[in-house]
């Protein structure tokens, strides 16, 4: 059984904002990033999951519950990450933990300890005095405290300088080895590359594209560029029936885009030239990320 | 181990606590606000009672202007030059002591010294002074001498008076009602139906506001509801705060007030006093459910606090056009009876002080009864309906 189902979950707030028939299950233990540019639908998408709204078709469901329907009992196992920090006024770090205890009826606090050590956090000082950094650790202390069986993050990591978002998707994957299910947005490429079994892209409020990050590395093509030392053997690579992405005559360059399959004759085909230089271009999500920008604009211009 | 149904459904202790937290300061400076108003308005009623409060002296001034009448017609007679600022100056009374016995043997009265000073000691009483008095006994004196030149009627203080005030363009009518009016009355109106409400309804519409919009625009809400606290329980810790925050500032400054009565005035009417502010707080706790209404339909704070604002500014301004067409200001001259069409478009309206006031004395007016009613019932509606939005809507976090 999926611990968070989203089924054909759609909410029209107009001029095309919104989520549109958007469906998505994740498994037990299973990290799974959300990713899309601003605006494009996942905090809609959160705040169904945590009940803050109610669906205008289908629905969300978390550990076979509705959402909606049972929202305040699942905030048991469910931890939540705000995207926006937004504390009540008047109180200091360390009144509004234990006021969250109190509403959580947390009565342990080692593990809320071990939090704050890890963060490297002093709660101890007004939540208005306190910088941005902090209040975002403030705020991921506080949707862990009571150690929850299900993480719901929207855009963790932003607000976090390098060391602490390191330590942050540590963390993240620390918990992910204790059988954490968890739910990830963001919309930047490398924390969810590097945390999450699976990704689902929205663009305008509908998923364009659901795969596995390390099954997509795998199989996408590669792409490579050759330099070699003369004009000649420039020009007759160039005439192979390879696909080039982009080729270069003065600094005699190619460059190759490569299925999996080839790459054998591919090798093989290039020890008979006299190459100076030869480089791999690393596939990345961001690249993958960026197809489906690209594409947007190119409608918008034809448009 | 962790449990996992925990719920909170009905009303949340840490929120209420966070809500004393953040709301303490704004609600102790409205209640010092409250009760000193209050309290200097009850000291400023009994300096104006006491001054308005005379002895009844007009036996007595009856009695020196007949003194004064002898005196002046023995005068005339003997050529003497008695009159009162000679009977006070002498030690020696017995000039007087011969007129008087003259005067009683010709006209059969009973004038005596000790009848004068009688009559002088008890006017005195009056907070005129006597030599007002003397003048005013000169004019008269002077007019009953003639007559009209052309209709041949007698001359009276009186008539005389009333002409010049009608010359000057001033009704007499208004001058002899100003003499007669009710301060207290009118201090009372102003008080519970106008200034005594505007710090508590400021004071109403920013809580309602902070309480639930502000924290749904600010995406705080976020925070509460994240953890097992229905929204029921929200709505509801919310509306306990707006019950007993108002409860308890109305009593401070209503015992505040029965204290001090006592200290000023002789006569307490306490139960009048309680039935009141009694009827002030269901006064305050419909505008209560009128703003928290406003809190709970709106995500945005500008629009919540311009809803339950709004409101709120439109019942005092209403009320403050209003007072100026009630009763006790338009028999004073000083206001116009059509302005108390506003008393029909403000709640406020429904707060009938006049008829509370008759709480704990021999004839209650139980005019208030159904307009208490009235406002329970708004009260009650808004916050249900509001609860009940909250409980249901789509929430911005």
């Amino acid at each position: 059984m999926a611990v968070i189902e989203v089924n054909n979950l759609t909410k029209d707030y107009g001029h095309g904002r919104g989520v549109f028939n958007v469906s998505v299950q994740v498994e037990k233990g299973e990290c799974f990033g959300f990713l899309g540019p601003n605006g494009a639908g996942k905090s809609t998408t959160i705040r169904h999951l945590m009940g803050f709204s109610k669906p205008q078709s289908g629905d969300t469901k978390i550990m076979g519950m509705d959402s909606t329907k049972h929202s305040a009992m699942l905030q048991n196992t469910v931890g939540y990450l705000p995207g926006e920090i937004a504390f009540p006024a008047g109180m200091t770090g360390v009144q509004f933990l234990k006021m969250m205890q109190k509403m959580r009826g947390v009565t342990d606090t080692s593990y809320l300890e071990k939090l704050l050590q890890r963060f490297e956090l002093d709660p101890n000082m007004p939540l208005k005095q306190m910088s941005l950094g902090t209040r975002r650790k403030l705020a991921v202390v506080t949707a862990f405290m009571h150690d929850p069986d299900i993480l719901i993050l929207d855009e963790p990591t932003s607000g976090l300088d390098p060391i602490m978002q390191e330590i942050f998707i540590e963390y993240i994957l620390e918990e992910k080895k204790r059988g954490k299910t968890i739910f990830l947005s963001s919309h930047i490429f490398h924390e969810v590359d590097a945390a999450c079994d699976r990704i689902a892209i929205i663009r305008d409020g509908v998923i364009v594209s659901e795969f596995n990050p390390k099954i997509l590395k795998k199989e996408s093509d590669k792409i490579y560029r050759v330099t070699f030392e003369d004009k000649s053997q420039w020009k007759e690579f160039t005439s192979r029936p390879y696909q080039f992405v982009s080729v270069n005559e003065e600094k005699l360059r190619a460059r190759v885009q490569l299925k999996n399959s080839e790459m054998n004759a591919f090798i093989t085909d290039l020890a008979s030239f006299h190459i100076t230089d030869f480089t791999e271009f690393p596939f990345t999500l961001e690249d993958y990320f960026m197809q489906f920008y690209k594409e947007d604009k190119i409608f918008e211009g034809v448009k | 181990m962790k449990e996992k149904n925990r719920v909170t459904r009905f009303f949340s202790k840490p929120l209420m606590k966070q809500n004393i937290r953040s709301n303490y300061i704004l609600c102790i400076a409205i209640l010092i606000i409250m009760v000193l108003m209050s309290n200097i308005i009850n000291f400023a009623m009994s300096i104006m009672q006491s001054a308005t409060s005379k002895v009844d002296v007009s036996t007595y001034q009856e009695e020196f202007y007949t003194y004064l009448g002898s005196l002046a017609t023995y005068d005339q007679m003997t050529q003497g030059e008695l009159s009162y600022h000679d009977f006070i100056a002498k030690a020696d009374t017995s000039e007087y002591d011969i007129a008087f016995s003259m005067l009683n043997k010709q006209a059969g009265t009973t004038l005596s010294v000790e009848g004068f000073e009688e009559a002088i000691t008890g006017l005195k009483q009056s907070n005129i002074s006597i030599d007002t008095y003397v003048k005013q006994f000169e004019y008269s004196y002077a007019l009953a001498q003639t007559k009209g030149v052309f209709d041949q009627e007698e001359l009276t203080m009186s008539e005389m008076l009333s002409t010049t005030l009608e010359i000057m363009g001033v009704s007499p009518d208004v001058v002899k009602r100003m003499g007669e009016m009710d301060t207290t009355a009118m201090l009372n109106q102003m008080y519970y139906t106008v200034i005594g409400l505007l710090p508590i309804f400021i004071l109403v519409v920013i809580l309602a506001n902070s309480l639930i919009a502000e924290l749904v625009d600010r995406g705080s809400m976020a925070y509460v509801l994240s953890t097992p606290t229905k929204r029921s329980a929200v709505a509801i810790t919310q509306a306990v705060f707006m019950i007993i925050v108002p409860f308890v500032i109305i009593s401070v400054v209503c015992m505040t007030r029965i204290a001090t009565s006592f200290l000023f005035f002789d006569e307490v009417n306490v139960p009048g006093i309680l039935a009141l502010f009694a009827g002030m707080y269901v006064l305050v706790e419909a505008v209560c459910g009128i703003c928290y209404l406003g809190s709970c339909l709106f995500s945005q704070s500008k629009k919540a606090i311009g809803f339950g604002g709004g409101i709120a500014t439109w019942f005092f301004l209403a009320s403050l056009l209003g007072m100026f067409g009630s009763e006790n200001m338009v028999s004073t001259g000083m206001g116009i009876e059509e302005l108390s069409i506003f008393n029909k478009l403000t709640l406020i309206g429904l707060y009938d002080i006049d008829s509370l006031a008759t709480v704990g004395t021999g004839s209650v007016d139980t005019a208030f009864v159904w307009k208490i009613c009235v406002l329970v019932a708004v009260a009650v509606i808004c916050y249900i309906a509001g609860a009940a939005r909250f409980v249901k809507k789509d929430l911005p976090l």
